[in-house]
Protein backbone atom coordinates (compact mmCIF):
# COMPACT_ATOMS: atom_id res chain seq x y z
CA UNK A 1 0.00 0.00 0.00
CA UNK A 2 1.37 3.42 -0.94
CA UNK A 3 1.67 6.22 1.58
CA UNK A 4 -1.04 8.16 -0.28
CA UNK A 5 -3.43 5.28 0.07
CA UNK A 6 -2.54 4.92 3.74
CA UNK A 7 -3.11 8.61 4.36
CA UNK A 8 -6.22 9.44 2.43
CA UNK A 9 -7.47 6.58 0.30
CA UNK A 10 -7.93 7.01 -3.44
CA UNK A 11 -6.29 10.40 -3.95
CA UNK A 12 -2.84 11.32 -5.24
CA UNK A 13 0.25 10.79 -3.09
CA UNK A 14 1.63 13.89 -1.34
CA UNK A 15 5.43 13.62 -1.05
CA UNK A 16 6.41 16.36 1.48
CA UNK A 17 5.32 15.26 4.93
CA UNK A 18 4.22 18.76 5.93
CA UNK A 19 1.38 18.60 3.36
CA UNK A 20 0.34 15.04 4.16
CA UNK A 21 -2.33 16.23 6.62
CA UNK A 22 -4.28 17.48 3.60
CA UNK A 23 -4.88 13.89 2.52
CA UNK A 24 -5.58 12.49 5.97
CA UNK A 25 -8.96 10.86 6.69
CA UNK A 26 -9.48 13.27 9.59
CA UNK A 27 -9.12 16.29 7.28
CA UNK A 28 -11.46 14.56 4.85
CA UNK A 29 -14.06 13.93 7.54
CA UNK A 30 -13.86 17.55 8.73
CA UNK A 31 -14.28 18.82 5.15
CA UNK A 32 -17.22 16.50 4.55
CA UNK A 33 -18.94 17.61 7.74
CA UNK A 34 -18.33 21.30 7.10
CA UNK A 35 -19.53 21.30 3.48
CA UNK A 36 -22.41 18.85 3.99
CA UNK A 37 -23.39 20.40 7.32
CA UNK A 38 -23.45 23.93 5.87
CA UNK A 39 -25.81 22.90 3.11
CA UNK A 40 -28.10 20.97 5.47
CA UNK A 41 -28.14 23.82 8.00
CA UNK A 42 -28.94 26.39 5.31
CA UNK A 43 -31.60 24.26 3.75
CA UNK A 44 -34.45 23.77 6.20
CA UNK A 45 -36.00 27.26 5.96
CA UNK A 46 -35.97 26.92 2.16
CA UNK A 47 -37.73 23.56 2.39
CA UNK A 48 -40.34 24.81 4.83
CA UNK A 49 -41.08 28.13 3.11
CA UNK A 50 -40.70 27.76 -0.66
CA UNK A 51 -42.79 30.89 -1.28
CA UNK A 52 -40.29 33.02 0.67
CA UNK A 53 -37.36 31.31 -1.06
CA UNK A 54 -38.98 32.02 -4.46
CA UNK A 55 -38.87 35.75 -3.69
CA UNK A 56 -35.17 35.53 -2.86
CA UNK A 57 -34.50 33.79 -6.18
CA UNK A 58 -36.57 36.44 -7.96
CA UNK A 59 -34.37 39.13 -6.39
CA UNK A 60 -31.30 37.83 -8.25
CA UNK A 61 -33.05 38.61 -11.58
CA UNK A 62 -31.20 35.78 -13.31
CA UNK A 63 -33.81 33.10 -13.87
CA UNK A 64 -36.79 33.57 -16.15
CA UNK A 65 -39.99 34.22 -14.18
CA UNK A 66 -41.46 30.87 -15.30
CA UNK A 67 -38.45 29.00 -13.85
CA UNK A 68 -38.62 30.50 -10.35
CA UNK A 69 -41.20 28.09 -8.91
CA UNK A 70 -39.34 25.08 -10.30
CA UNK A 71 -36.06 26.34 -8.85
CA UNK A 72 -37.57 27.03 -5.44
CA UNK A 73 -39.04 23.50 -5.36
CA UNK A 74 -35.97 21.57 -6.53
CA UNK A 75 -32.94 23.59 -5.41
CA UNK A 76 -33.35 22.95 -1.65
CA UNK A 77 -33.42 19.17 -2.34
CA UNK A 78 -30.46 19.37 -4.72
CA UNK A 79 -28.58 20.92 -1.79
CA UNK A 80 -29.99 18.73 0.98
CA UNK A 81 -29.51 15.24 -0.51
CA UNK A 82 -25.83 15.62 -1.53
CA UNK A 83 -25.22 17.43 1.78
CA UNK A 84 -26.63 14.46 3.68
CA UNK A 85 -24.64 12.03 1.49
CA UNK A 86 -21.44 13.91 2.33
CA UNK A 87 -22.13 13.84 6.06
CA UNK A 88 -23.05 10.15 6.04
CA UNK A 89 -20.24 9.26 3.64
CA UNK A 90 -22.13 7.87 0.64
CA UNK A 91 -20.92 8.72 -2.90
CA UNK A 92 -18.77 11.43 -1.36
CA UNK A 93 -16.88 12.45 -4.52
CA UNK A 94 -20.05 12.80 -6.60
CA UNK A 95 -21.83 14.67 -3.81
CA UNK A 96 -18.84 16.99 -3.33
CA UNK A 97 -18.61 17.58 -7.10
CA UNK A 98 -22.30 18.49 -7.30
CA UNK A 99 -22.07 20.85 -4.33
CA UNK A 100 -18.87 22.42 -5.70
CA UNK A 101 -20.75 23.01 -8.97
CA UNK A 102 -23.60 24.66 -7.06
CA UNK A 103 -21.15 26.83 -5.13
CA UNK A 104 -19.50 27.90 -8.40
CA UNK A 105 -22.94 28.81 -9.77
CA UNK A 106 -23.70 30.82 -6.60
CA UNK A 107 -20.40 32.70 -6.94
CA UNK A 108 -21.24 33.48 -10.58
CA UNK A 109 -24.72 34.66 -9.61
CA UNK A 110 -23.32 36.87 -6.83
CA UNK A 111 -20.76 38.39 -9.20
CA UNK A 112 -23.53 39.16 -11.71
CA UNK A 113 -25.67 40.78 -8.99
CA UNK A 114 -22.73 42.90 -7.82
CA UNK A 115 -21.88 43.96 -11.39
CA UNK A 116 -25.47 45.11 -11.85
CA UNK A 117 -25.29 47.10 -8.63
CA UNK A 118 -28.24 45.31 -7.00
CA UNK A 119 -28.48 45.19 -3.20
CA UNK A 120 -30.29 42.01 -2.26
CA UNK A 121 -30.31 39.42 0.49
CA UNK A 122 -28.23 36.40 -0.51
CA UNK A 123 -30.69 33.94 1.01
CA UNK A 124 -27.82 31.68 1.96
CA UNK A 125 -28.77 31.05 5.56
CA UNK A 126 -32.09 32.91 5.67
CA UNK A 127 -33.89 33.72 7.94
CA UNK A 128 -31.15 33.20 10.54
CA UNK A 129 -28.73 35.58 8.86
CA UNK A 130 -29.94 38.17 6.40
CA UNK A 131 -26.57 38.90 4.84
CA UNK A 132 -26.41 40.72 1.55
CA UNK A 133 -24.88 39.47 -1.66
CA UNK A 134 -21.28 40.67 -1.57
CA UNK A 135 -17.63 39.76 -1.14
CA UNK A 136 -18.25 37.97 2.17
CA UNK A 137 -20.67 35.57 0.48
CA UNK A 138 -18.27 34.99 -2.43
CA UNK A 139 -15.37 34.33 -0.06
CA UNK A 140 -17.41 31.89 2.04
CA UNK A 141 -18.48 29.99 -1.07
CA UNK A 142 -14.89 29.83 -2.36
CA UNK A 143 -13.71 28.40 0.97
CA UNK A 144 -16.49 25.79 0.85
CA UNK A 145 -15.45 24.98 -2.74
CA UNK A 146 -11.88 24.33 -1.58
CA UNK A 147 -13.17 22.00 1.14
CA UNK A 148 -15.30 20.19 -1.45
CA UNK A 149 -12.22 19.89 -3.67
CA UNK A 150 -10.38 18.15 -0.84
CA UNK A 151 -13.17 15.58 -0.66
CA UNK A 152 -13.07 15.03 -4.44
CA UNK A 153 -9.30 14.49 -4.49
CA UNK A 154 -8.88 12.51 -1.27
CA UNK A 155 -12.27 10.93 -0.57
CA UNK A 156 -12.62 9.41 2.85
CA UNK A 157 -15.56 7.50 4.23
CA UNK A 158 -16.13 4.93 6.90
CA UNK A 159 -18.24 2.93 4.48
CA UNK A 160 -16.84 0.09 2.30
CA UNK A 161 -14.19 1.03 -0.29
CA UNK A 162 -16.41 0.63 -3.36
CA UNK A 163 -18.47 3.64 -2.18
CA UNK A 164 -15.27 5.70 -2.10
CA UNK A 165 -14.84 5.64 -5.86
CA UNK A 166 -18.04 7.61 -6.60
CA UNK B 1 9.38 -5.22 -20.17
CA UNK B 2 8.44 -2.07 -22.16
CA UNK B 3 5.28 -3.68 -23.59
CA UNK B 4 3.88 -4.74 -20.28
CA UNK B 5 4.78 -1.35 -18.73
CA UNK B 6 2.86 0.47 -21.50
CA UNK B 7 -0.13 -1.83 -20.94
CA UNK B 8 0.05 -1.19 -17.19
CA UNK B 9 0.15 2.61 -17.68
CA UNK B 10 -2.68 2.42 -20.20
CA UNK B 11 -4.87 0.36 -17.90
CA UNK B 12 -4.11 2.74 -14.98
CA UNK B 13 -5.15 5.70 -17.18
CA UNK B 14 -8.34 3.89 -18.23
CA UNK B 15 -9.12 3.20 -14.57
CA UNK B 16 -8.62 6.89 -13.78
CA UNK B 17 -10.90 7.94 -16.63
CA UNK B 18 -13.60 5.43 -15.69
CA UNK B 19 -13.37 6.59 -12.08
CA UNK B 20 -13.78 10.22 -13.17
CA UNK B 21 -16.67 9.23 -15.42
CA UNK B 22 -18.23 7.36 -12.51
CA UNK B 23 -17.96 10.45 -10.30
CA UNK B 24 -19.51 12.63 -13.00
CA UNK B 25 -22.33 10.16 -13.62
CA UNK B 26 -22.85 9.85 -9.88
CA UNK B 27 -23.14 13.64 -9.57
CA UNK B 28 -25.62 13.71 -12.45
CA UNK B 29 -27.66 10.91 -10.88
CA UNK B 30 -27.67 12.78 -7.56
CA UNK B 31 -28.80 15.97 -9.30
CA UNK B 32 -31.66 14.28 -11.14
CA UNK B 33 -32.67 12.11 -8.17
CA UNK B 34 -32.70 15.04 -5.72
CA UNK B 35 -34.71 17.23 -8.08
CA UNK B 36 -37.20 14.40 -8.68
CA UNK B 37 -37.51 13.90 -4.93
CA UNK B 38 -38.19 17.62 -4.50
CA UNK B 39 -40.91 17.52 -7.16
CA UNK B 40 -42.50 14.44 -5.57
CA UNK B 41 -42.51 15.94 -2.06
CA UNK B 42 -43.91 19.21 -3.39
CA UNK B 43 -46.67 17.29 -5.18
CA UNK B 44 -47.67 15.45 -1.99
CA UNK B 45 -47.21 18.33 0.45
CA UNK B 46 -50.22 20.45 1.50
CA UNK B 47 -47.83 23.42 1.38
CA UNK B 48 -46.71 22.57 -2.16
CA UNK B 49 -46.54 25.29 -4.80
CA UNK B 50 -47.47 25.17 -8.51
CA UNK B 51 -44.72 24.38 -11.02
CA UNK B 52 -45.48 27.47 -13.06
CA UNK B 53 -46.39 30.91 -11.67
CA UNK B 54 -50.07 31.79 -11.92
CA UNK B 55 -50.94 34.57 -14.36
CA UNK B 56 -52.55 37.65 -12.82
CA UNK B 57 -55.09 39.75 -14.67
CA UNK B 58 -53.73 43.20 -15.40
CA UNK B 59 -50.15 42.35 -14.36
CA UNK B 60 -47.22 41.91 -16.73
CA UNK B 61 -45.65 39.20 -14.62
CA UNK B 62 -47.33 36.20 -13.03
CA UNK B 63 -47.69 35.93 -9.26
CA UNK B 64 -44.96 34.26 -7.24
CA UNK B 65 -46.06 31.32 -5.04
CA UNK B 66 -48.06 32.14 -1.92
CA UNK B 67 -48.85 30.19 1.25
CA UNK B 68 -51.99 28.03 1.03
CA UNK B 69 -55.14 29.91 2.02
CA UNK B 70 -53.89 33.30 0.83
CA UNK B 71 -54.52 34.99 -2.52
CA UNK B 72 -52.51 37.43 -4.62
CA UNK B 73 -53.77 40.95 -5.24
CA UNK B 74 -52.71 43.34 -7.99
CA UNK B 75 -52.04 47.03 -7.38
CA UNK B 76 -55.31 48.02 -9.03
CA UNK B 77 -57.31 45.49 -7.02
CA UNK B 78 -55.63 46.75 -3.86
CA UNK B 79 -56.53 50.32 -4.79
CA UNK B 80 -60.18 49.37 -5.38
CA UNK B 81 -60.24 47.71 -1.94
CA UNK B 82 -58.61 50.81 -0.45
CA UNK B 83 -61.22 53.17 -1.95
CA UNK B 84 -64.13 50.90 -0.98
CA UNK B 85 -62.62 50.41 2.51
CA UNK B 86 -63.33 46.71 2.09
CA UNK B 87 -60.06 45.54 3.64
CA UNK B 88 -57.47 46.45 6.26
CA UNK B 89 -53.92 46.95 4.97
CA UNK B 90 -51.08 45.51 7.05
CA UNK B 91 -47.48 46.61 6.52
CA UNK B 92 -44.98 43.81 7.23
CA UNK B 93 -41.84 45.97 6.99
CA UNK B 94 -39.91 47.25 9.99
CA UNK B 95 -41.38 50.03 12.17
CA UNK B 96 -38.71 52.42 10.81
CA UNK B 97 -39.61 51.70 7.18
CA UNK B 98 -43.30 52.10 8.06
CA UNK B 99 -42.63 55.49 9.65
CA UNK B 100 -40.77 56.65 6.53
CA UNK B 101 -43.90 56.11 4.46
CA UNK B 102 -46.78 53.66 4.12
CA UNK B 103 -50.16 53.11 2.47
CA UNK B 104 -52.68 55.46 4.07
CA UNK B 105 -54.62 53.79 6.92
CA UNK B 106 -52.36 50.72 6.86
CA UNK B 107 -51.42 49.29 10.25
CA UNK B 108 -47.84 48.36 11.07
CA UNK B 109 -47.29 44.65 11.70
CA UNK B 110 -43.54 44.06 11.33
CA UNK B 111 -42.72 40.42 10.59
CA UNK B 112 -39.79 40.65 12.99
CA UNK B 113 -42.02 41.85 15.90
CA UNK B 114 -45.11 39.81 15.03
CA UNK B 115 -45.64 38.28 18.50
CA UNK B 116 -45.50 41.56 20.37
CA UNK B 117 -47.46 43.62 17.84
CA UNK B 118 -50.24 41.11 17.04
CA UNK B 119 -52.18 41.45 20.38
CA UNK B 120 -52.19 45.24 20.07
CA UNK B 121 -54.09 45.24 16.76
CA UNK B 122 -55.96 41.93 16.83
CA UNK B 123 -59.34 43.60 17.50
CA UNK B 124 -59.02 45.84 14.46
CA UNK B 125 -57.99 42.88 12.31
CA UNK B 126 -60.89 40.73 13.51
CA UNK B 127 -63.35 43.52 12.67
CA UNK B 128 -62.04 43.92 9.10
CA UNK B 129 -63.88 42.17 6.23
CA UNK B 130 -60.53 41.17 4.72
CA UNK B 131 -56.81 41.66 5.32
CA UNK B 132 -54.24 42.77 2.72
CA UNK B 133 -50.58 42.34 3.61
CA UNK B 134 -47.67 43.97 1.81
CA UNK B 135 -44.00 44.87 2.13
CA UNK B 136 -41.51 46.82 -0.01
CA UNK B 137 -41.84 45.03 -3.37
CA UNK B 138 -42.29 41.59 -4.89
CA UNK B 139 -38.74 40.66 -3.81
CA UNK B 140 -39.42 41.01 -0.08
CA UNK B 141 -41.01 38.22 1.93
CA UNK B 142 -42.38 39.99 5.02
CA UNK B 143 -45.83 40.46 3.45
CA UNK B 144 -46.02 36.74 2.67
CA UNK B 145 -44.62 35.82 6.09
CA UNK B 146 -47.23 37.75 8.07
CA UNK B 147 -50.00 36.50 5.74
CA UNK B 148 -48.92 32.93 6.45
CA UNK B 149 -49.02 33.51 10.20
CA UNK B 150 -52.30 35.44 10.16
CA UNK B 151 -54.18 32.74 8.25
CA UNK B 152 -53.45 30.34 11.10
CA UNK B 153 -54.81 32.78 13.70
CA UNK B 154 -57.70 34.64 12.05
CA UNK B 155 -60.69 33.55 9.92
CA UNK B 156 -60.61 36.66 7.66
CA UNK B 157 -59.85 36.30 3.94
CA UNK B 158 -56.17 37.18 3.49
CA UNK B 159 -54.64 38.71 0.38
CA UNK B 160 -51.03 39.54 -0.43
CA UNK B 161 -50.48 42.72 -2.39
CA UNK B 162 -47.23 41.55 -3.97
CA UNK B 163 -45.98 44.70 -5.74
CA UNK B 164 -45.91 46.42 -2.38
CA UNK B 165 -45.09 49.90 -1.20
CA UNK B 166 -42.79 50.87 -4.08
CA UNK B 167 -45.45 50.22 -6.75
CA UNK B 168 -48.07 52.03 -4.62
CA UNK B 169 -45.78 55.05 -4.42
CA UNK B 170 -45.06 54.94 -8.18
CA UNK B 171 -48.80 55.09 -8.89
CA UNK B 172 -49.18 58.09 -6.61
CA UNK B 173 -51.88 56.41 -4.54
CA UNK B 174 -52.74 57.77 -1.06
CA UNK B 175 -49.85 57.41 1.37
CA UNK B 176 -48.76 58.89 4.64
CA UNK B 177 -45.70 59.11 6.93
CA UNK B 178 -45.15 58.62 10.64
CA UNK B 179 -45.75 55.96 13.25
CA UNK B 180 -49.55 56.28 13.13
CA UNK B 181 -51.82 54.99 10.32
Amino acid sequence: MSRGAQAGGAGPHLAPSRWRWLASPITGAVCRLLVGGSFIYADFPKLLKPYEFARLIYGYRILHHDMINLASITLPWVELVPGAFLVIGIMVRSAALLLAGLLAAFVGAAALVMMRGLTISCGCFFPLFTDRVGWAMILRNLVLMLLALQVIIWPSTFLPKRWRRL
Amino acid sequence: MPGSRTRRLSSRSDAGQSSLLGVLLGALALLIGSAALGLAVNRLSPRGIPLLPKAQKGEQEASLPLPPGTKPMTREQAYVAFVAKSALFLDGRTAEEYAEGHIAAALSLPAEDFESRFPEIVDQMEAAPALITYCRSIECSEGVEIADRLREMLPNPIYVYERGWEAWQEAGYPATKGEEP
